[in-house]
């Protein structure tokens, strides 16, 4: 192996554009990654974020916040279910916001929440008229302090701070008492106003193996409730994003692992003769592969590396809300540990080969 | 495992050595035929012949690269003729060494490396590994030369190099595939010299597989072989 | 024409490799392609199918039809600007909806598009391509996009709203008609209102989404567009296609898709020149010995660039064959197309590509010296 790995040092340029197509490859497999959690986080945050045990929609709302409405009545049959200890309304409505020192068509798309229980991360609601804003908000050149003017009614609401990661369908999160958003909602939205406590959705916790369940039954199906997960996975989208990015994650690994598999295989006719006067002074075929494969590694390790800095550097660089990228040290470290196992794979493409080398080739006139 | 080393006498005995091999057709071609060599312990033998003639069967089989399908090989005081490739592979990194004729030293090891590469396959013993391939070095004029690649030497320094490699496990046979061919008269000479002089003075036994009679006067005998078969 | 196939054939796992790698890199770019026009058109095929070539949306709506809401006197001024010749209402909502159609009783995500029917269903608003059936003529009546009918959305079937308990026959179906990637269905404006209310009987009665525009007489669309804007700056006025390319998301996913394929379409080129490279080294002794019995020069490079046509060739090939299955599916509610003119474009360019890439490896078959077949020399390592 000392044997292969001087071959690196000393012959860097044989293996630089296999280098460079893997990096090409790693950078592939890490923005791939990066733009799913980006989608997936923008997606999610807010309920991501939420405290709950149970998460309460209407039943016929397919899980969707306009479409659900909770009256008080019904709110009361959730109270009173076994094992349930608090219960928060909360309702969205999604708005554009003029903010001062943008342009007359410039807006930001603003999702204001009313909610009762503060989900993780977000203070206890504010006073009427002002709200906490999803930092994302900060790219539309919003400021703490600033008031801002939601929907066509231009309702005003100040921003009385920032909060992370609390984005919902892609848009940045304002978090405010209910009866702002309530107020907001009929103003800007009459034809989805809601009744004074009517909430479109309940945040719910308690006790229990499976609160929704034991709440569905206790409002005899009127409800439609989920954990925080299965709320995360019933956002339009989620799903079917997570299984299409990964079955082309997936394909492109395998492209490298060909790649790898084809590079290592034509170095390997080229080094025949190598092969058979090590084999002849006694190098073992084992030995002799395992340089092959920790040649594949390192040469791996490098192109992960070098894409890795580079994705960090596009993601810096990206204008926020241009593309929703998100790299995280474990995307990364995940895209590294596949390529990793496809270039140990790849080798064995030239196992066959190795083994089939005859140290007698070595004597006797050469080719 | 079996030789006490005061005790060995002879460096290589092959008796009725036969290699057959089985073409696509079905028809057996017989490489090597009742072949019976004895090399004394330090004796040098020229193995003469013309291509074809089966001087690097004979060869290869002596030096455990290759396994006869009839006879026994003894080298060394070691019976190799039943041995497996494992064991053959522990055997070449033991007892023999090899001076190729393209000289196939790794191109991009400089000529202490070079020497190294036996060791790193093998035992990896490191310190006194380095200590010797210094040694032989100096022995072969080339401590000066250590940390030059292949590319950087010349033909002659080349060979130099590749019987250091071959000296370095202190083998029992060293075996030389046409160490001349490449290398105009006057320096076929001074290699010749070079290697009678190395054998000699340590005591190594040698087969030099060589179609040149210029050389066989540096061996202490010359086995003729023709289509498979020694001639005395 | 000779050397180069019989090489191929002589070795066969390193030149497989090859296609294999190049087969599974066009089958991601040509998947990936369809993906972005099915996500694409599922998300706005309804704005581009639509008959309006203008749409005029409120700034509030942020060019989400749903976001936007047109007030009475918004409509005062778009009908006050010289370049507006008719104009209609159009109004947009999402439902649960419950499609007879469908055997498991499953309920989906409807989107309803309300538009004034006029005398025979094709007012301002209508989807201009109805491939089965017809244009609804009545209240109650939808046409529904193609890529629905799986789901249960087919000719004679109901769509229930719930709640309410609203109900809606199809009578016509559309191509790449959707909104939102979700079922969606083509309604009179009236019947848009009464869903509305029947799932939430506290709402008031809606206002437009959007104003479907007909351009007057002697203004293009674009004309039209800039009259609309210079009324008011609460209006948003674009063109059908604009409308249809500006709605948020979509330049993101058209972004974020051209990166990808940048990096896949280099990948190709890098590997095929790459491949051709080192095997010309190896051949190197070959060479020089053809060259020293006298082919000309010419003729190893044209075997070379055989071998690259024939290779790529294959890959687009495989590349294509596995596409053509997938490309016929629904991905969670995208429906896919084969993308001819996705695979034309591809095999054009990966092509160019591959042979520009072995140009490195041609140039070192042309610095072959025949001299050297005497000295022994080769090409060297």
């Amino acid at each position: 192996m000392k044997l292969a790995l001087k071959e690196l040092r000393r012959r860097p340029g044989r293996f630089a554009t296999a280098t460079v197509i893997l990096t090409l490859i790693a950078i592939l497999l890490m923005f791939l990654g990066g733009l799913l959690d980006g989608l997936i986080a923008s997606s999610t945050g807010a309920i991501r974020a939420q405290n709950a045990d149970a998460i309460v929609y209407s039943d016929t709302a397919q899980a969707s916040f306009l479409r659900s409405r909770i009256d008080p009545a019904l709110r009361a049959q959730v109270e009173a279910t076994d094992g349930v200890t608090e219960v928060g309304g909360i309702g969205n409505v999604q708005l554009g916001a003029r903010v001062p020192g943008n342009g007359p068509r410039d807006l930001a798309s603003v999702a204001l929440f009313g909610y009762e229980l503060a989900p993780d991360g977000v203070p206890d609601a504010p006073p009427y008229g002002q709200a906490w804003a999803d930092e994302s908000i900060e790219a539309d050149g919003v400021e703490e302090g600033m008031i801002i003017e939601v929907g066509p009614a231009r309702t005003p609401i100040e921003i009385i701070g920032f909060v992370e990661d609390t984005s919902f369908n892609g848009q940045s999160s304002l978090w405010a008492s209910p009866d702002t958003w309530r107020d907001t909602l009929s103003a800007n939205r009459p034809d989805a106003q809601l009744g004074p406590d009517v909430f479109q959705a309940l945040i719910v916790r308690g006790d229990g193996d499976d609160l929704p369940a034991a709440i569905d039954a206790a409002t005899d199906g009127a409800t439609d409730s989920y954990t925080v997960d299965e709320a995360i996975d019933a956002i339009p989208g989620v799903t079917e994003q997570q299984a299409t990015f990964n079955q082309i994650i997936g394909v492109t690994v395998a492209i490298a692992l060909v790649v790898i598999g084809l590079f290592f295989a034509l170095l390997t006719v080229e080094r025949t003769s190598l092969y058979g006067v090590l084999k002849a002074l006694g190098a073992r075929s084992s030995t002799i592969f395992a340089g092959l494969v920790a040649q594949a590694v390192v040469v791996t390790a490098i192109a992960a590396l070098i894409a890795g800095t580079l994705v960090v550097l596009l993601d810096v660089l990206l204008p926020p809300g241009s593309i929703p990228l998100l790299i995280t040290p474990s995307r990364i470290i995940l895209s590294v540990v596949l390529l990793l196992v496809a270039a140990v794979l790849g080798c064995s493409f030239s196992l066959r080969r190795v083994l089939r080398i005859d140290p007698a080739s070595a004597i006797g006139t050469t080719s | 495992m079996t030789t006490t080393p005061a005790v060995v006498s002879t460096a290589l005995q092959l008796s009725d050595v036969r290699k057959v091999y089985t073409m696509g057709d079905g028809s057996d071609v017989v490489a090597l035929d009742h072949a019976t060599l004895t090399l004394g312990s330090d004796e040098m033998v020229a193995l003469v012949g013309p291509s074809g003639s089966g001087k690097t069967t004979l060869c290869s089989i002596a030096g455990g690269i290759l396994s006869a399908t009839e006879g026994t090989i003894v080298v060394g005081g070691e019976d190799i003729s039943g041995h497996d490739a494992k064991e053959l592979t522990k055997f070449r990194q033991d007892k023999v060494g090899f001076v190729f004729q393209s000289v196939n030293l790794v191109p991009f090891l400089n000529a202490r490396e070079n020497l190294l590469v036996v060791d790193e396959l093998g035992k990896r013993t490191g310190a006194p590994a380095r200590a010797r391939a210094d040694q032989l070095l100096e022995e072969l004029g080339l401590a000066d030369r250590a940390k030059n690649l292949p590319s950087q030497l010349s033909g002659g320094q080349r060979q130099r190099v590749a019987i250091g490699r071959a000296l370095m496990n202190d083998p029992a046979l060293v075996l030389f595939d046409e160490p001349t061919s490449a290398l105009d008269t006057k320096l076929g000479e001074q290699v010749m010299e070079l290697i009678q002089g190395e054998m000699k003075s340590r005591g190594i036994a040698a087969i030099v597989v060589t179609h040149d009679e210029r050389i066989t006067h540096y061996c202490d005998r010359s086995v003729h072989i023709v289509d498979g078969r020694l001639e005395a | 024409m000779f050397l180069a196939f019989k090489e191929m054939a002589r070795a066969k796992v390193r030149f497989a490799l090859l296609i294999a790698a190049i087969a599974l890199l066009v089958f991601l770019i040509l998947f990936q392609q369809s993906l972005q026009n099915g996500l694409i058109t599922g998300f706005i095929g309804a704005i581009r199918e639509q008959n309006a070539p203008v749409l005029v949306y409120s700034v509030d709506g942020q060019r989400v039809i749903q976001g936007s809401v047109i007030t009475p006197d918004m409509e005062a001024d778009v009908l006050a600007a010289p370049g507006t010749g008719e104009v209609g209402p159009i109004g947009q909502g999402t439902f649960t909806g419950l499609p007879s159609g469908n055997t498991d009783g499953e309920t989906f995500d409807t989107t309803l598009i309300g538009y004034e029917l006029g005398p025979d269903g094709n007012g301002i608003g209508a989807p201009s391509t109805v491939v089965d059936g017809r244009l609804p003529t009545a209240d109650d009546e939808a046409v529904v996009s193609d890529a629905d009918v799986q789901l249960g959305y087919g000719i004679d079937d109901t769509v229930t709203l719930l709640p309410g308990g609203k109900e809606i026959t199809i009578v016509g179906v559309a191509e790449n008609a959707q909104l939102n990637v979700s079922p969606t269905l083509f309604v009179s404006y009236e019947t848009y209102l009464e869903a509305v209310k029947s799932v939430n009987p506290d709402a008031g009665t809606p206002l437009p989404n959007v104003l479907g525009v007909i351009p007057a007489e002697g203004f293009t669309p674009d004309e039209a567009v800039a009259s609309i804007n210079e009324q008011s700056l609460t209006l948003d006025a674009l063109t059908k296609d604009d409308a249809a390319a500006e709605t948020p998301g979509v330049a993101q996913v058209q972004q974020s898709f051209n990166i990808i394929f940048l990096l896949y379409g280099l990948v190709v080129p890098c590997v095929t020149g790459l491949f051709f490279l080192i095997v010309t080294f190896q051949k190197a002794n070959s060479l020089t010995l053809l060259r020293a019995i006298g082919a000309p020069a010419g003729r190893l490079v044209s075997s070379l660039l055989i071998q690259v046509v024939v290779i790529i060739g294959l890959g687009l090939l495989v590349g294509t064959l596995l596409y053509y299955p997938v490309s016929q599916q629904a991905l969670g509610g995208i429906s896919l197309q084969f993308e001819t003119a996705a695979v034309i474009f591809w095999s054009v360019l990966l092509l160019s590509l591959g042979v520009l890439s072995s140009l490195v490896a041609a140039r070192r078959v042309l610095k072959i010296d025949p001299i050297e077949a005497t000295t022994g020399q080769g090409v060297g390592s």
